[in-house]
């Protein structure tokens, strides 16, 4: 079911692809990095900005994404990780303007890109940067790739259309990508058809897409999950150094802790779809605040040092409709109480570290109530 | 004593691939010369990464399917080409659980039919009612309550399925259990808590337990000693806590630098490796590891590595292990620099407080229904 929903997303997001004009004309189409107007990389100004974003699907009592903020600065990486049915995938899809339109409702929310703002229900709006200022790849390649066209003429019409340059042109920045991705003999795979190619390939023909118009945004939604540690060592390294070339934002979705170590610059927390932690990735690893960051972390099992029997979180994720009140964390937290009813604010813990809990710091309120 | 419970010696299992009227058949060497021996009582613990072998290698174990080649004894009885009644038999002493714990259930069998199927068969002399019993008392044995039984599959989370399908292996009294990524499709937390079931089980029931993943941490954690894969062989096997300090085969060298590891700002020096695996149809020829091994020397194309002892526990494939090991530092991971102080606390309180909500890990299942 699910996979055919992103299915169905997705075909939507290539027929919306096939039909929007690129509004960068400005760019001038050389091989390489595209040197972009001054004005856009204003420092200051986060490159997107989340405020609490917040919908549910049709006939759902809950909302599947509550409340939640972050934001993004060119250089830098987010990491949003939690685990499986958090609302991670659907933040991301609500970012790039690629939920069903007519199942989901929005309740709050405002998207600032660039400084400009946006409705998640803008859609159109959205649609027009999709592709071309900001770009998505996804856990399973086969979502973005069409199995009946050569790889080399899906990148080339990718660029073409938001471009608007010409065919062999276009053919060009393919053959570059290709190699920038390290994909050996570019000329000769630009041939080959999606199945031709391996998982660890196709995932990087996906990311060429992607990284094709040069994306001031990239999301990428578990891109390694599906691929083996050493592959996926590769391909992370290879959206870091694409990364430090272009300066592009990135916001990876995982639900892997190693990863996010590896890579995040900044980190939120999800748990069945509000934020509970937020910070950057130094204060998330080395001074977690939220029971759920901390179970999380006790439970993955340790490379290093003495072994120990792993802390679990009991139980298992609610489902949608039978989330408790106010903390959603509440039935399955050890340090539950009457209070956690109420919803807990994101509060700041130390500049910049946010954790919705009401009893953080945990240390400090918990030693003294005990 | 090392008493060994399960042995396989020179296994292969080829596999045809196409064909049909008028195609090349190709010759799939998913398993191609794997010798390993398990104790009994330990946890044996197979590893690698996608396609080299190892669920092909556990149902050769099983013999779920037949080898192409080579011995496997158990218990010191060779059952490489047993059947009927003795295939029977082995199916009860030695059981399987699956990856996958939403395809691997029947949907349309209840809890109690589930986990009474086995019993039926490898004991078919218990009554009516010692069967239900039998059933209440594997269902908490494994965090469930005797009341799931009236419950159908679709009505569980994923980690409560798991729970299942190990209630369901245990049920013949096992005493070989071989798990095929037991917790690899279960989250984190979800996955903690069947870990540790596993654990407590093995102890309590005697058993000596085969766990294939791919996780190298969850293997870490569990295991005592550790083979391995690349390409359907065994590059390197020994006790895990050696091999992890110090791995000597270069692709477990690069698969352990390769992990990223939740802690933050750990300096590592990574052995990264170029391409991916080749393709079991057509393995690179001398050792296998060559066109991705970046000490290969020139004759790695073309001399064959055996897997060779490197100390009295542990042993390895490779030309130039020494040599290797001479140049490099040990090549195991060093732990990270480590939580703020008031963190520190804060996981103690942690940790006491699921212990004291949830006296036992199997009670943890029971919370949440
Ligand atoms: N019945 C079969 N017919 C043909 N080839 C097969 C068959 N079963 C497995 N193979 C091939 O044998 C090789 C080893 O497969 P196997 O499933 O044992 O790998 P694995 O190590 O368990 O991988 P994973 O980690 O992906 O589960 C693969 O190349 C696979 O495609
Ligand atoms: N189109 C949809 N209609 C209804 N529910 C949906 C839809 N898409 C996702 N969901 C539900 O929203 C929740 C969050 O899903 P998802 O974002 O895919 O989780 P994650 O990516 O964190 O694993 C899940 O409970 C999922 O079943
Ligand atoms: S608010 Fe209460 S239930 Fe929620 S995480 Fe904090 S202590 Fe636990
Ligand atoms: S035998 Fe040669 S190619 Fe093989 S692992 Fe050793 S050094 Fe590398
Ligand atoms: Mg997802
Ligand atoms: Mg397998």
């Amino acid at each position: 079911m699910a996979v055919f929903l992103i299915y169905r997303l997705v075909r939507l997001q290539i027929i919306c692809h096939q039909s929007c004009i690129g509004l960068r004309m400005g760019s001038a189409m050389v091989p390489g990095r595209i040197v972009d107007e001054g004005d856009r990389r204003d420092m200051d100004r986060p490159l997107l900005q989340v405020e609490k974003l917040k919908f549910r699907f049709r006939g759902q009592s809950q909302d599947v994404v509550e409340d939640i903020s972050f934001r993004v600065g060119r250089n830098e990486t987010l990491c949003i990780v939690g685990e499986s049915g958090c609302g991670k995938s659907v933040t991301a899809l609500a970012l790039m303007g690629l939920l069903p339109r007519d199942s989901v409702r929005f309740g709050s929310g405002e998207i600032r890109f660039d400084g400009e703002s946006f409705a998640p229900s803008d859609h159109d709006r959205i649609a027009a940067m999709r592709g071309d200022r900001m770009a998505m790849i996804f856990q399973e390649p086969m979502t973005s790739l069409n199995p009946a066209f050569r790889i080399g003429d899906q990148i080339a019409e990718a660029v073409e259309q938001h471009r608007k340059c010409g065919k062999a042109k276009a053919r060009e920045r393919a053959v570059e990508m290709l190699r920038r991705v390290g994909i050996p003999a570019p000329e000769q795979r630009m041939g080959e058809y999606p199945h031709q190619l391996s998982g660890g390939m196709r995932q990087r023909v996906m990311i060429a897409m992607a990284l094709a118009n040069d994306p001031e945004l990239l999301i990428a939604d578990e891109p390694t999950t599906a691929l083996d540690v050493t592959v996926q060592a590769q391909i992370l390294e290879l959206i870091a150094e694409l990364q430090a070339e272009t300066g592009m934002g990135t916001i990876m979705i995982t639900h892997d802790l190693g990863v996010v170590a590896e890579i995040a610059t900044d980190v939120a927390v999800m748990y069945a779809g509000q934020v509970v932690e937020y910070g950057p990735a130094e204060a998330i690893f080395n001074d977690p605040q939220h029971p759920y960051t901390i179970g999380l972390m006790a439970s993955v099992p340790s490379l290093t040092g003495p072994r120990r029997r792993l802390s679990t979180v009991p139980g298992s994720v609610p489902g949608i409709g039978q989330m408790p009140e106010g903390c959603r964390f509440s039935s399955r937290c050890p340090f539950a109480a009457p209070v956690c009813a109420s919803r807990p604010d994101l509060a700041e813990i130390a500049p910049g570290h946010r954790a919705a809990c009401h009893f953080a710091p945990l240390d400090q309120r918990l030693e003294r109530r005990a | 004593m090392s008493d060994t419970i399960l042995k396989a010696d020179g296994l292969k299992k080829h596999f045809h691939l196409g064909g049909g009227f008028m195609a090349e058949t190709k010759l799939v060497r998913a398993v191609d010369g794997v010798s390993i021996e398990v104790r009994r009582g330990e946890t044996f613990a197979i590893v690698g990464e996608s396609g080299c072998g190892k669920s092909t290698l556990a149902r050769l174990l099983m013999r779920l399917l037949e080898p192409t080649e080579g011995a496997i004894e158990f218990e010191g009885r060779d059952i490489a080409g047993i059947r009927g009644r003795d295939l029977r038999e082995l199916r009860r002493d030695m059981q399987f659980v699956f990856q996958d714990p939403f395809s691997s259930l029947n949907p349309r069998m209840s809890v109690g039919k589930l986990v009474g199927e086995p019993i039926e068969t490898h004991r078919p002399g218990l009554s009516r009612a010692q069967r239900r019993q039998e059933v209440a008392r594997l269902l908490s044995t494994v965090g469930l309550r005797p009341e799931h039984a009236d419950r159908y599959p679709h009505e569980f989370s994923g980690g409560q399925r798991q729970r299942i399908g190990i209630a369901r292996a245990l049920a013949s009294n096992p005493r070989l259990v071989i798990g095929d990524e037991p917790v690899s499709a279960l989250d984190v937390s979800v996955q903690a808590q069947v870990v540790n079931l596993l654990h407590d089980l093995k102890s309590e029931l005697d058993m000596t337990l085969v766990i294939i993943a791919h996780d190298l941490a969850v293997i870490r954690h569990m295991s005592d000693r550790v083979a391995v894969m690349y390409l359907g062989q065994v590059v390197e096997s020994g006790p895990t806590d050696e091999i992890f300090a110090n791995p000597r085969h270069p692709y477990t060298m690069a698969l352990l630098s390769a992990i990223p590891e939740a802690a933050h700002g750990r300096a590592r020096t990574r052995l990264a490796l170029s391409g991916e695996t080749p393709s079991p149809a057509a393995p690179p020829s001398g050792c296998r590891f060559h066109t991705r091994c970046p000490f290969a020397r020139e004759d790695c194309a073309t001399r064959i590595p055996e897997l060779g002892a490197a100390t009295q526990e542990s042993r390895v494939a490779c030309h130039y292990w020494q040599e290797i090991a001479a140049d490099r530092p040990a090549a195991g991971l060093t732990p990270a620099a480590g939580l703020s102080e008031g963190a520190q606390r804060r996981f103690a309180l942690y940790e006491a407080a699921t212990q004291a909500t949830t006296p036992h890990p199997r009670t943890a299942a029971n919370a949440e229904a």
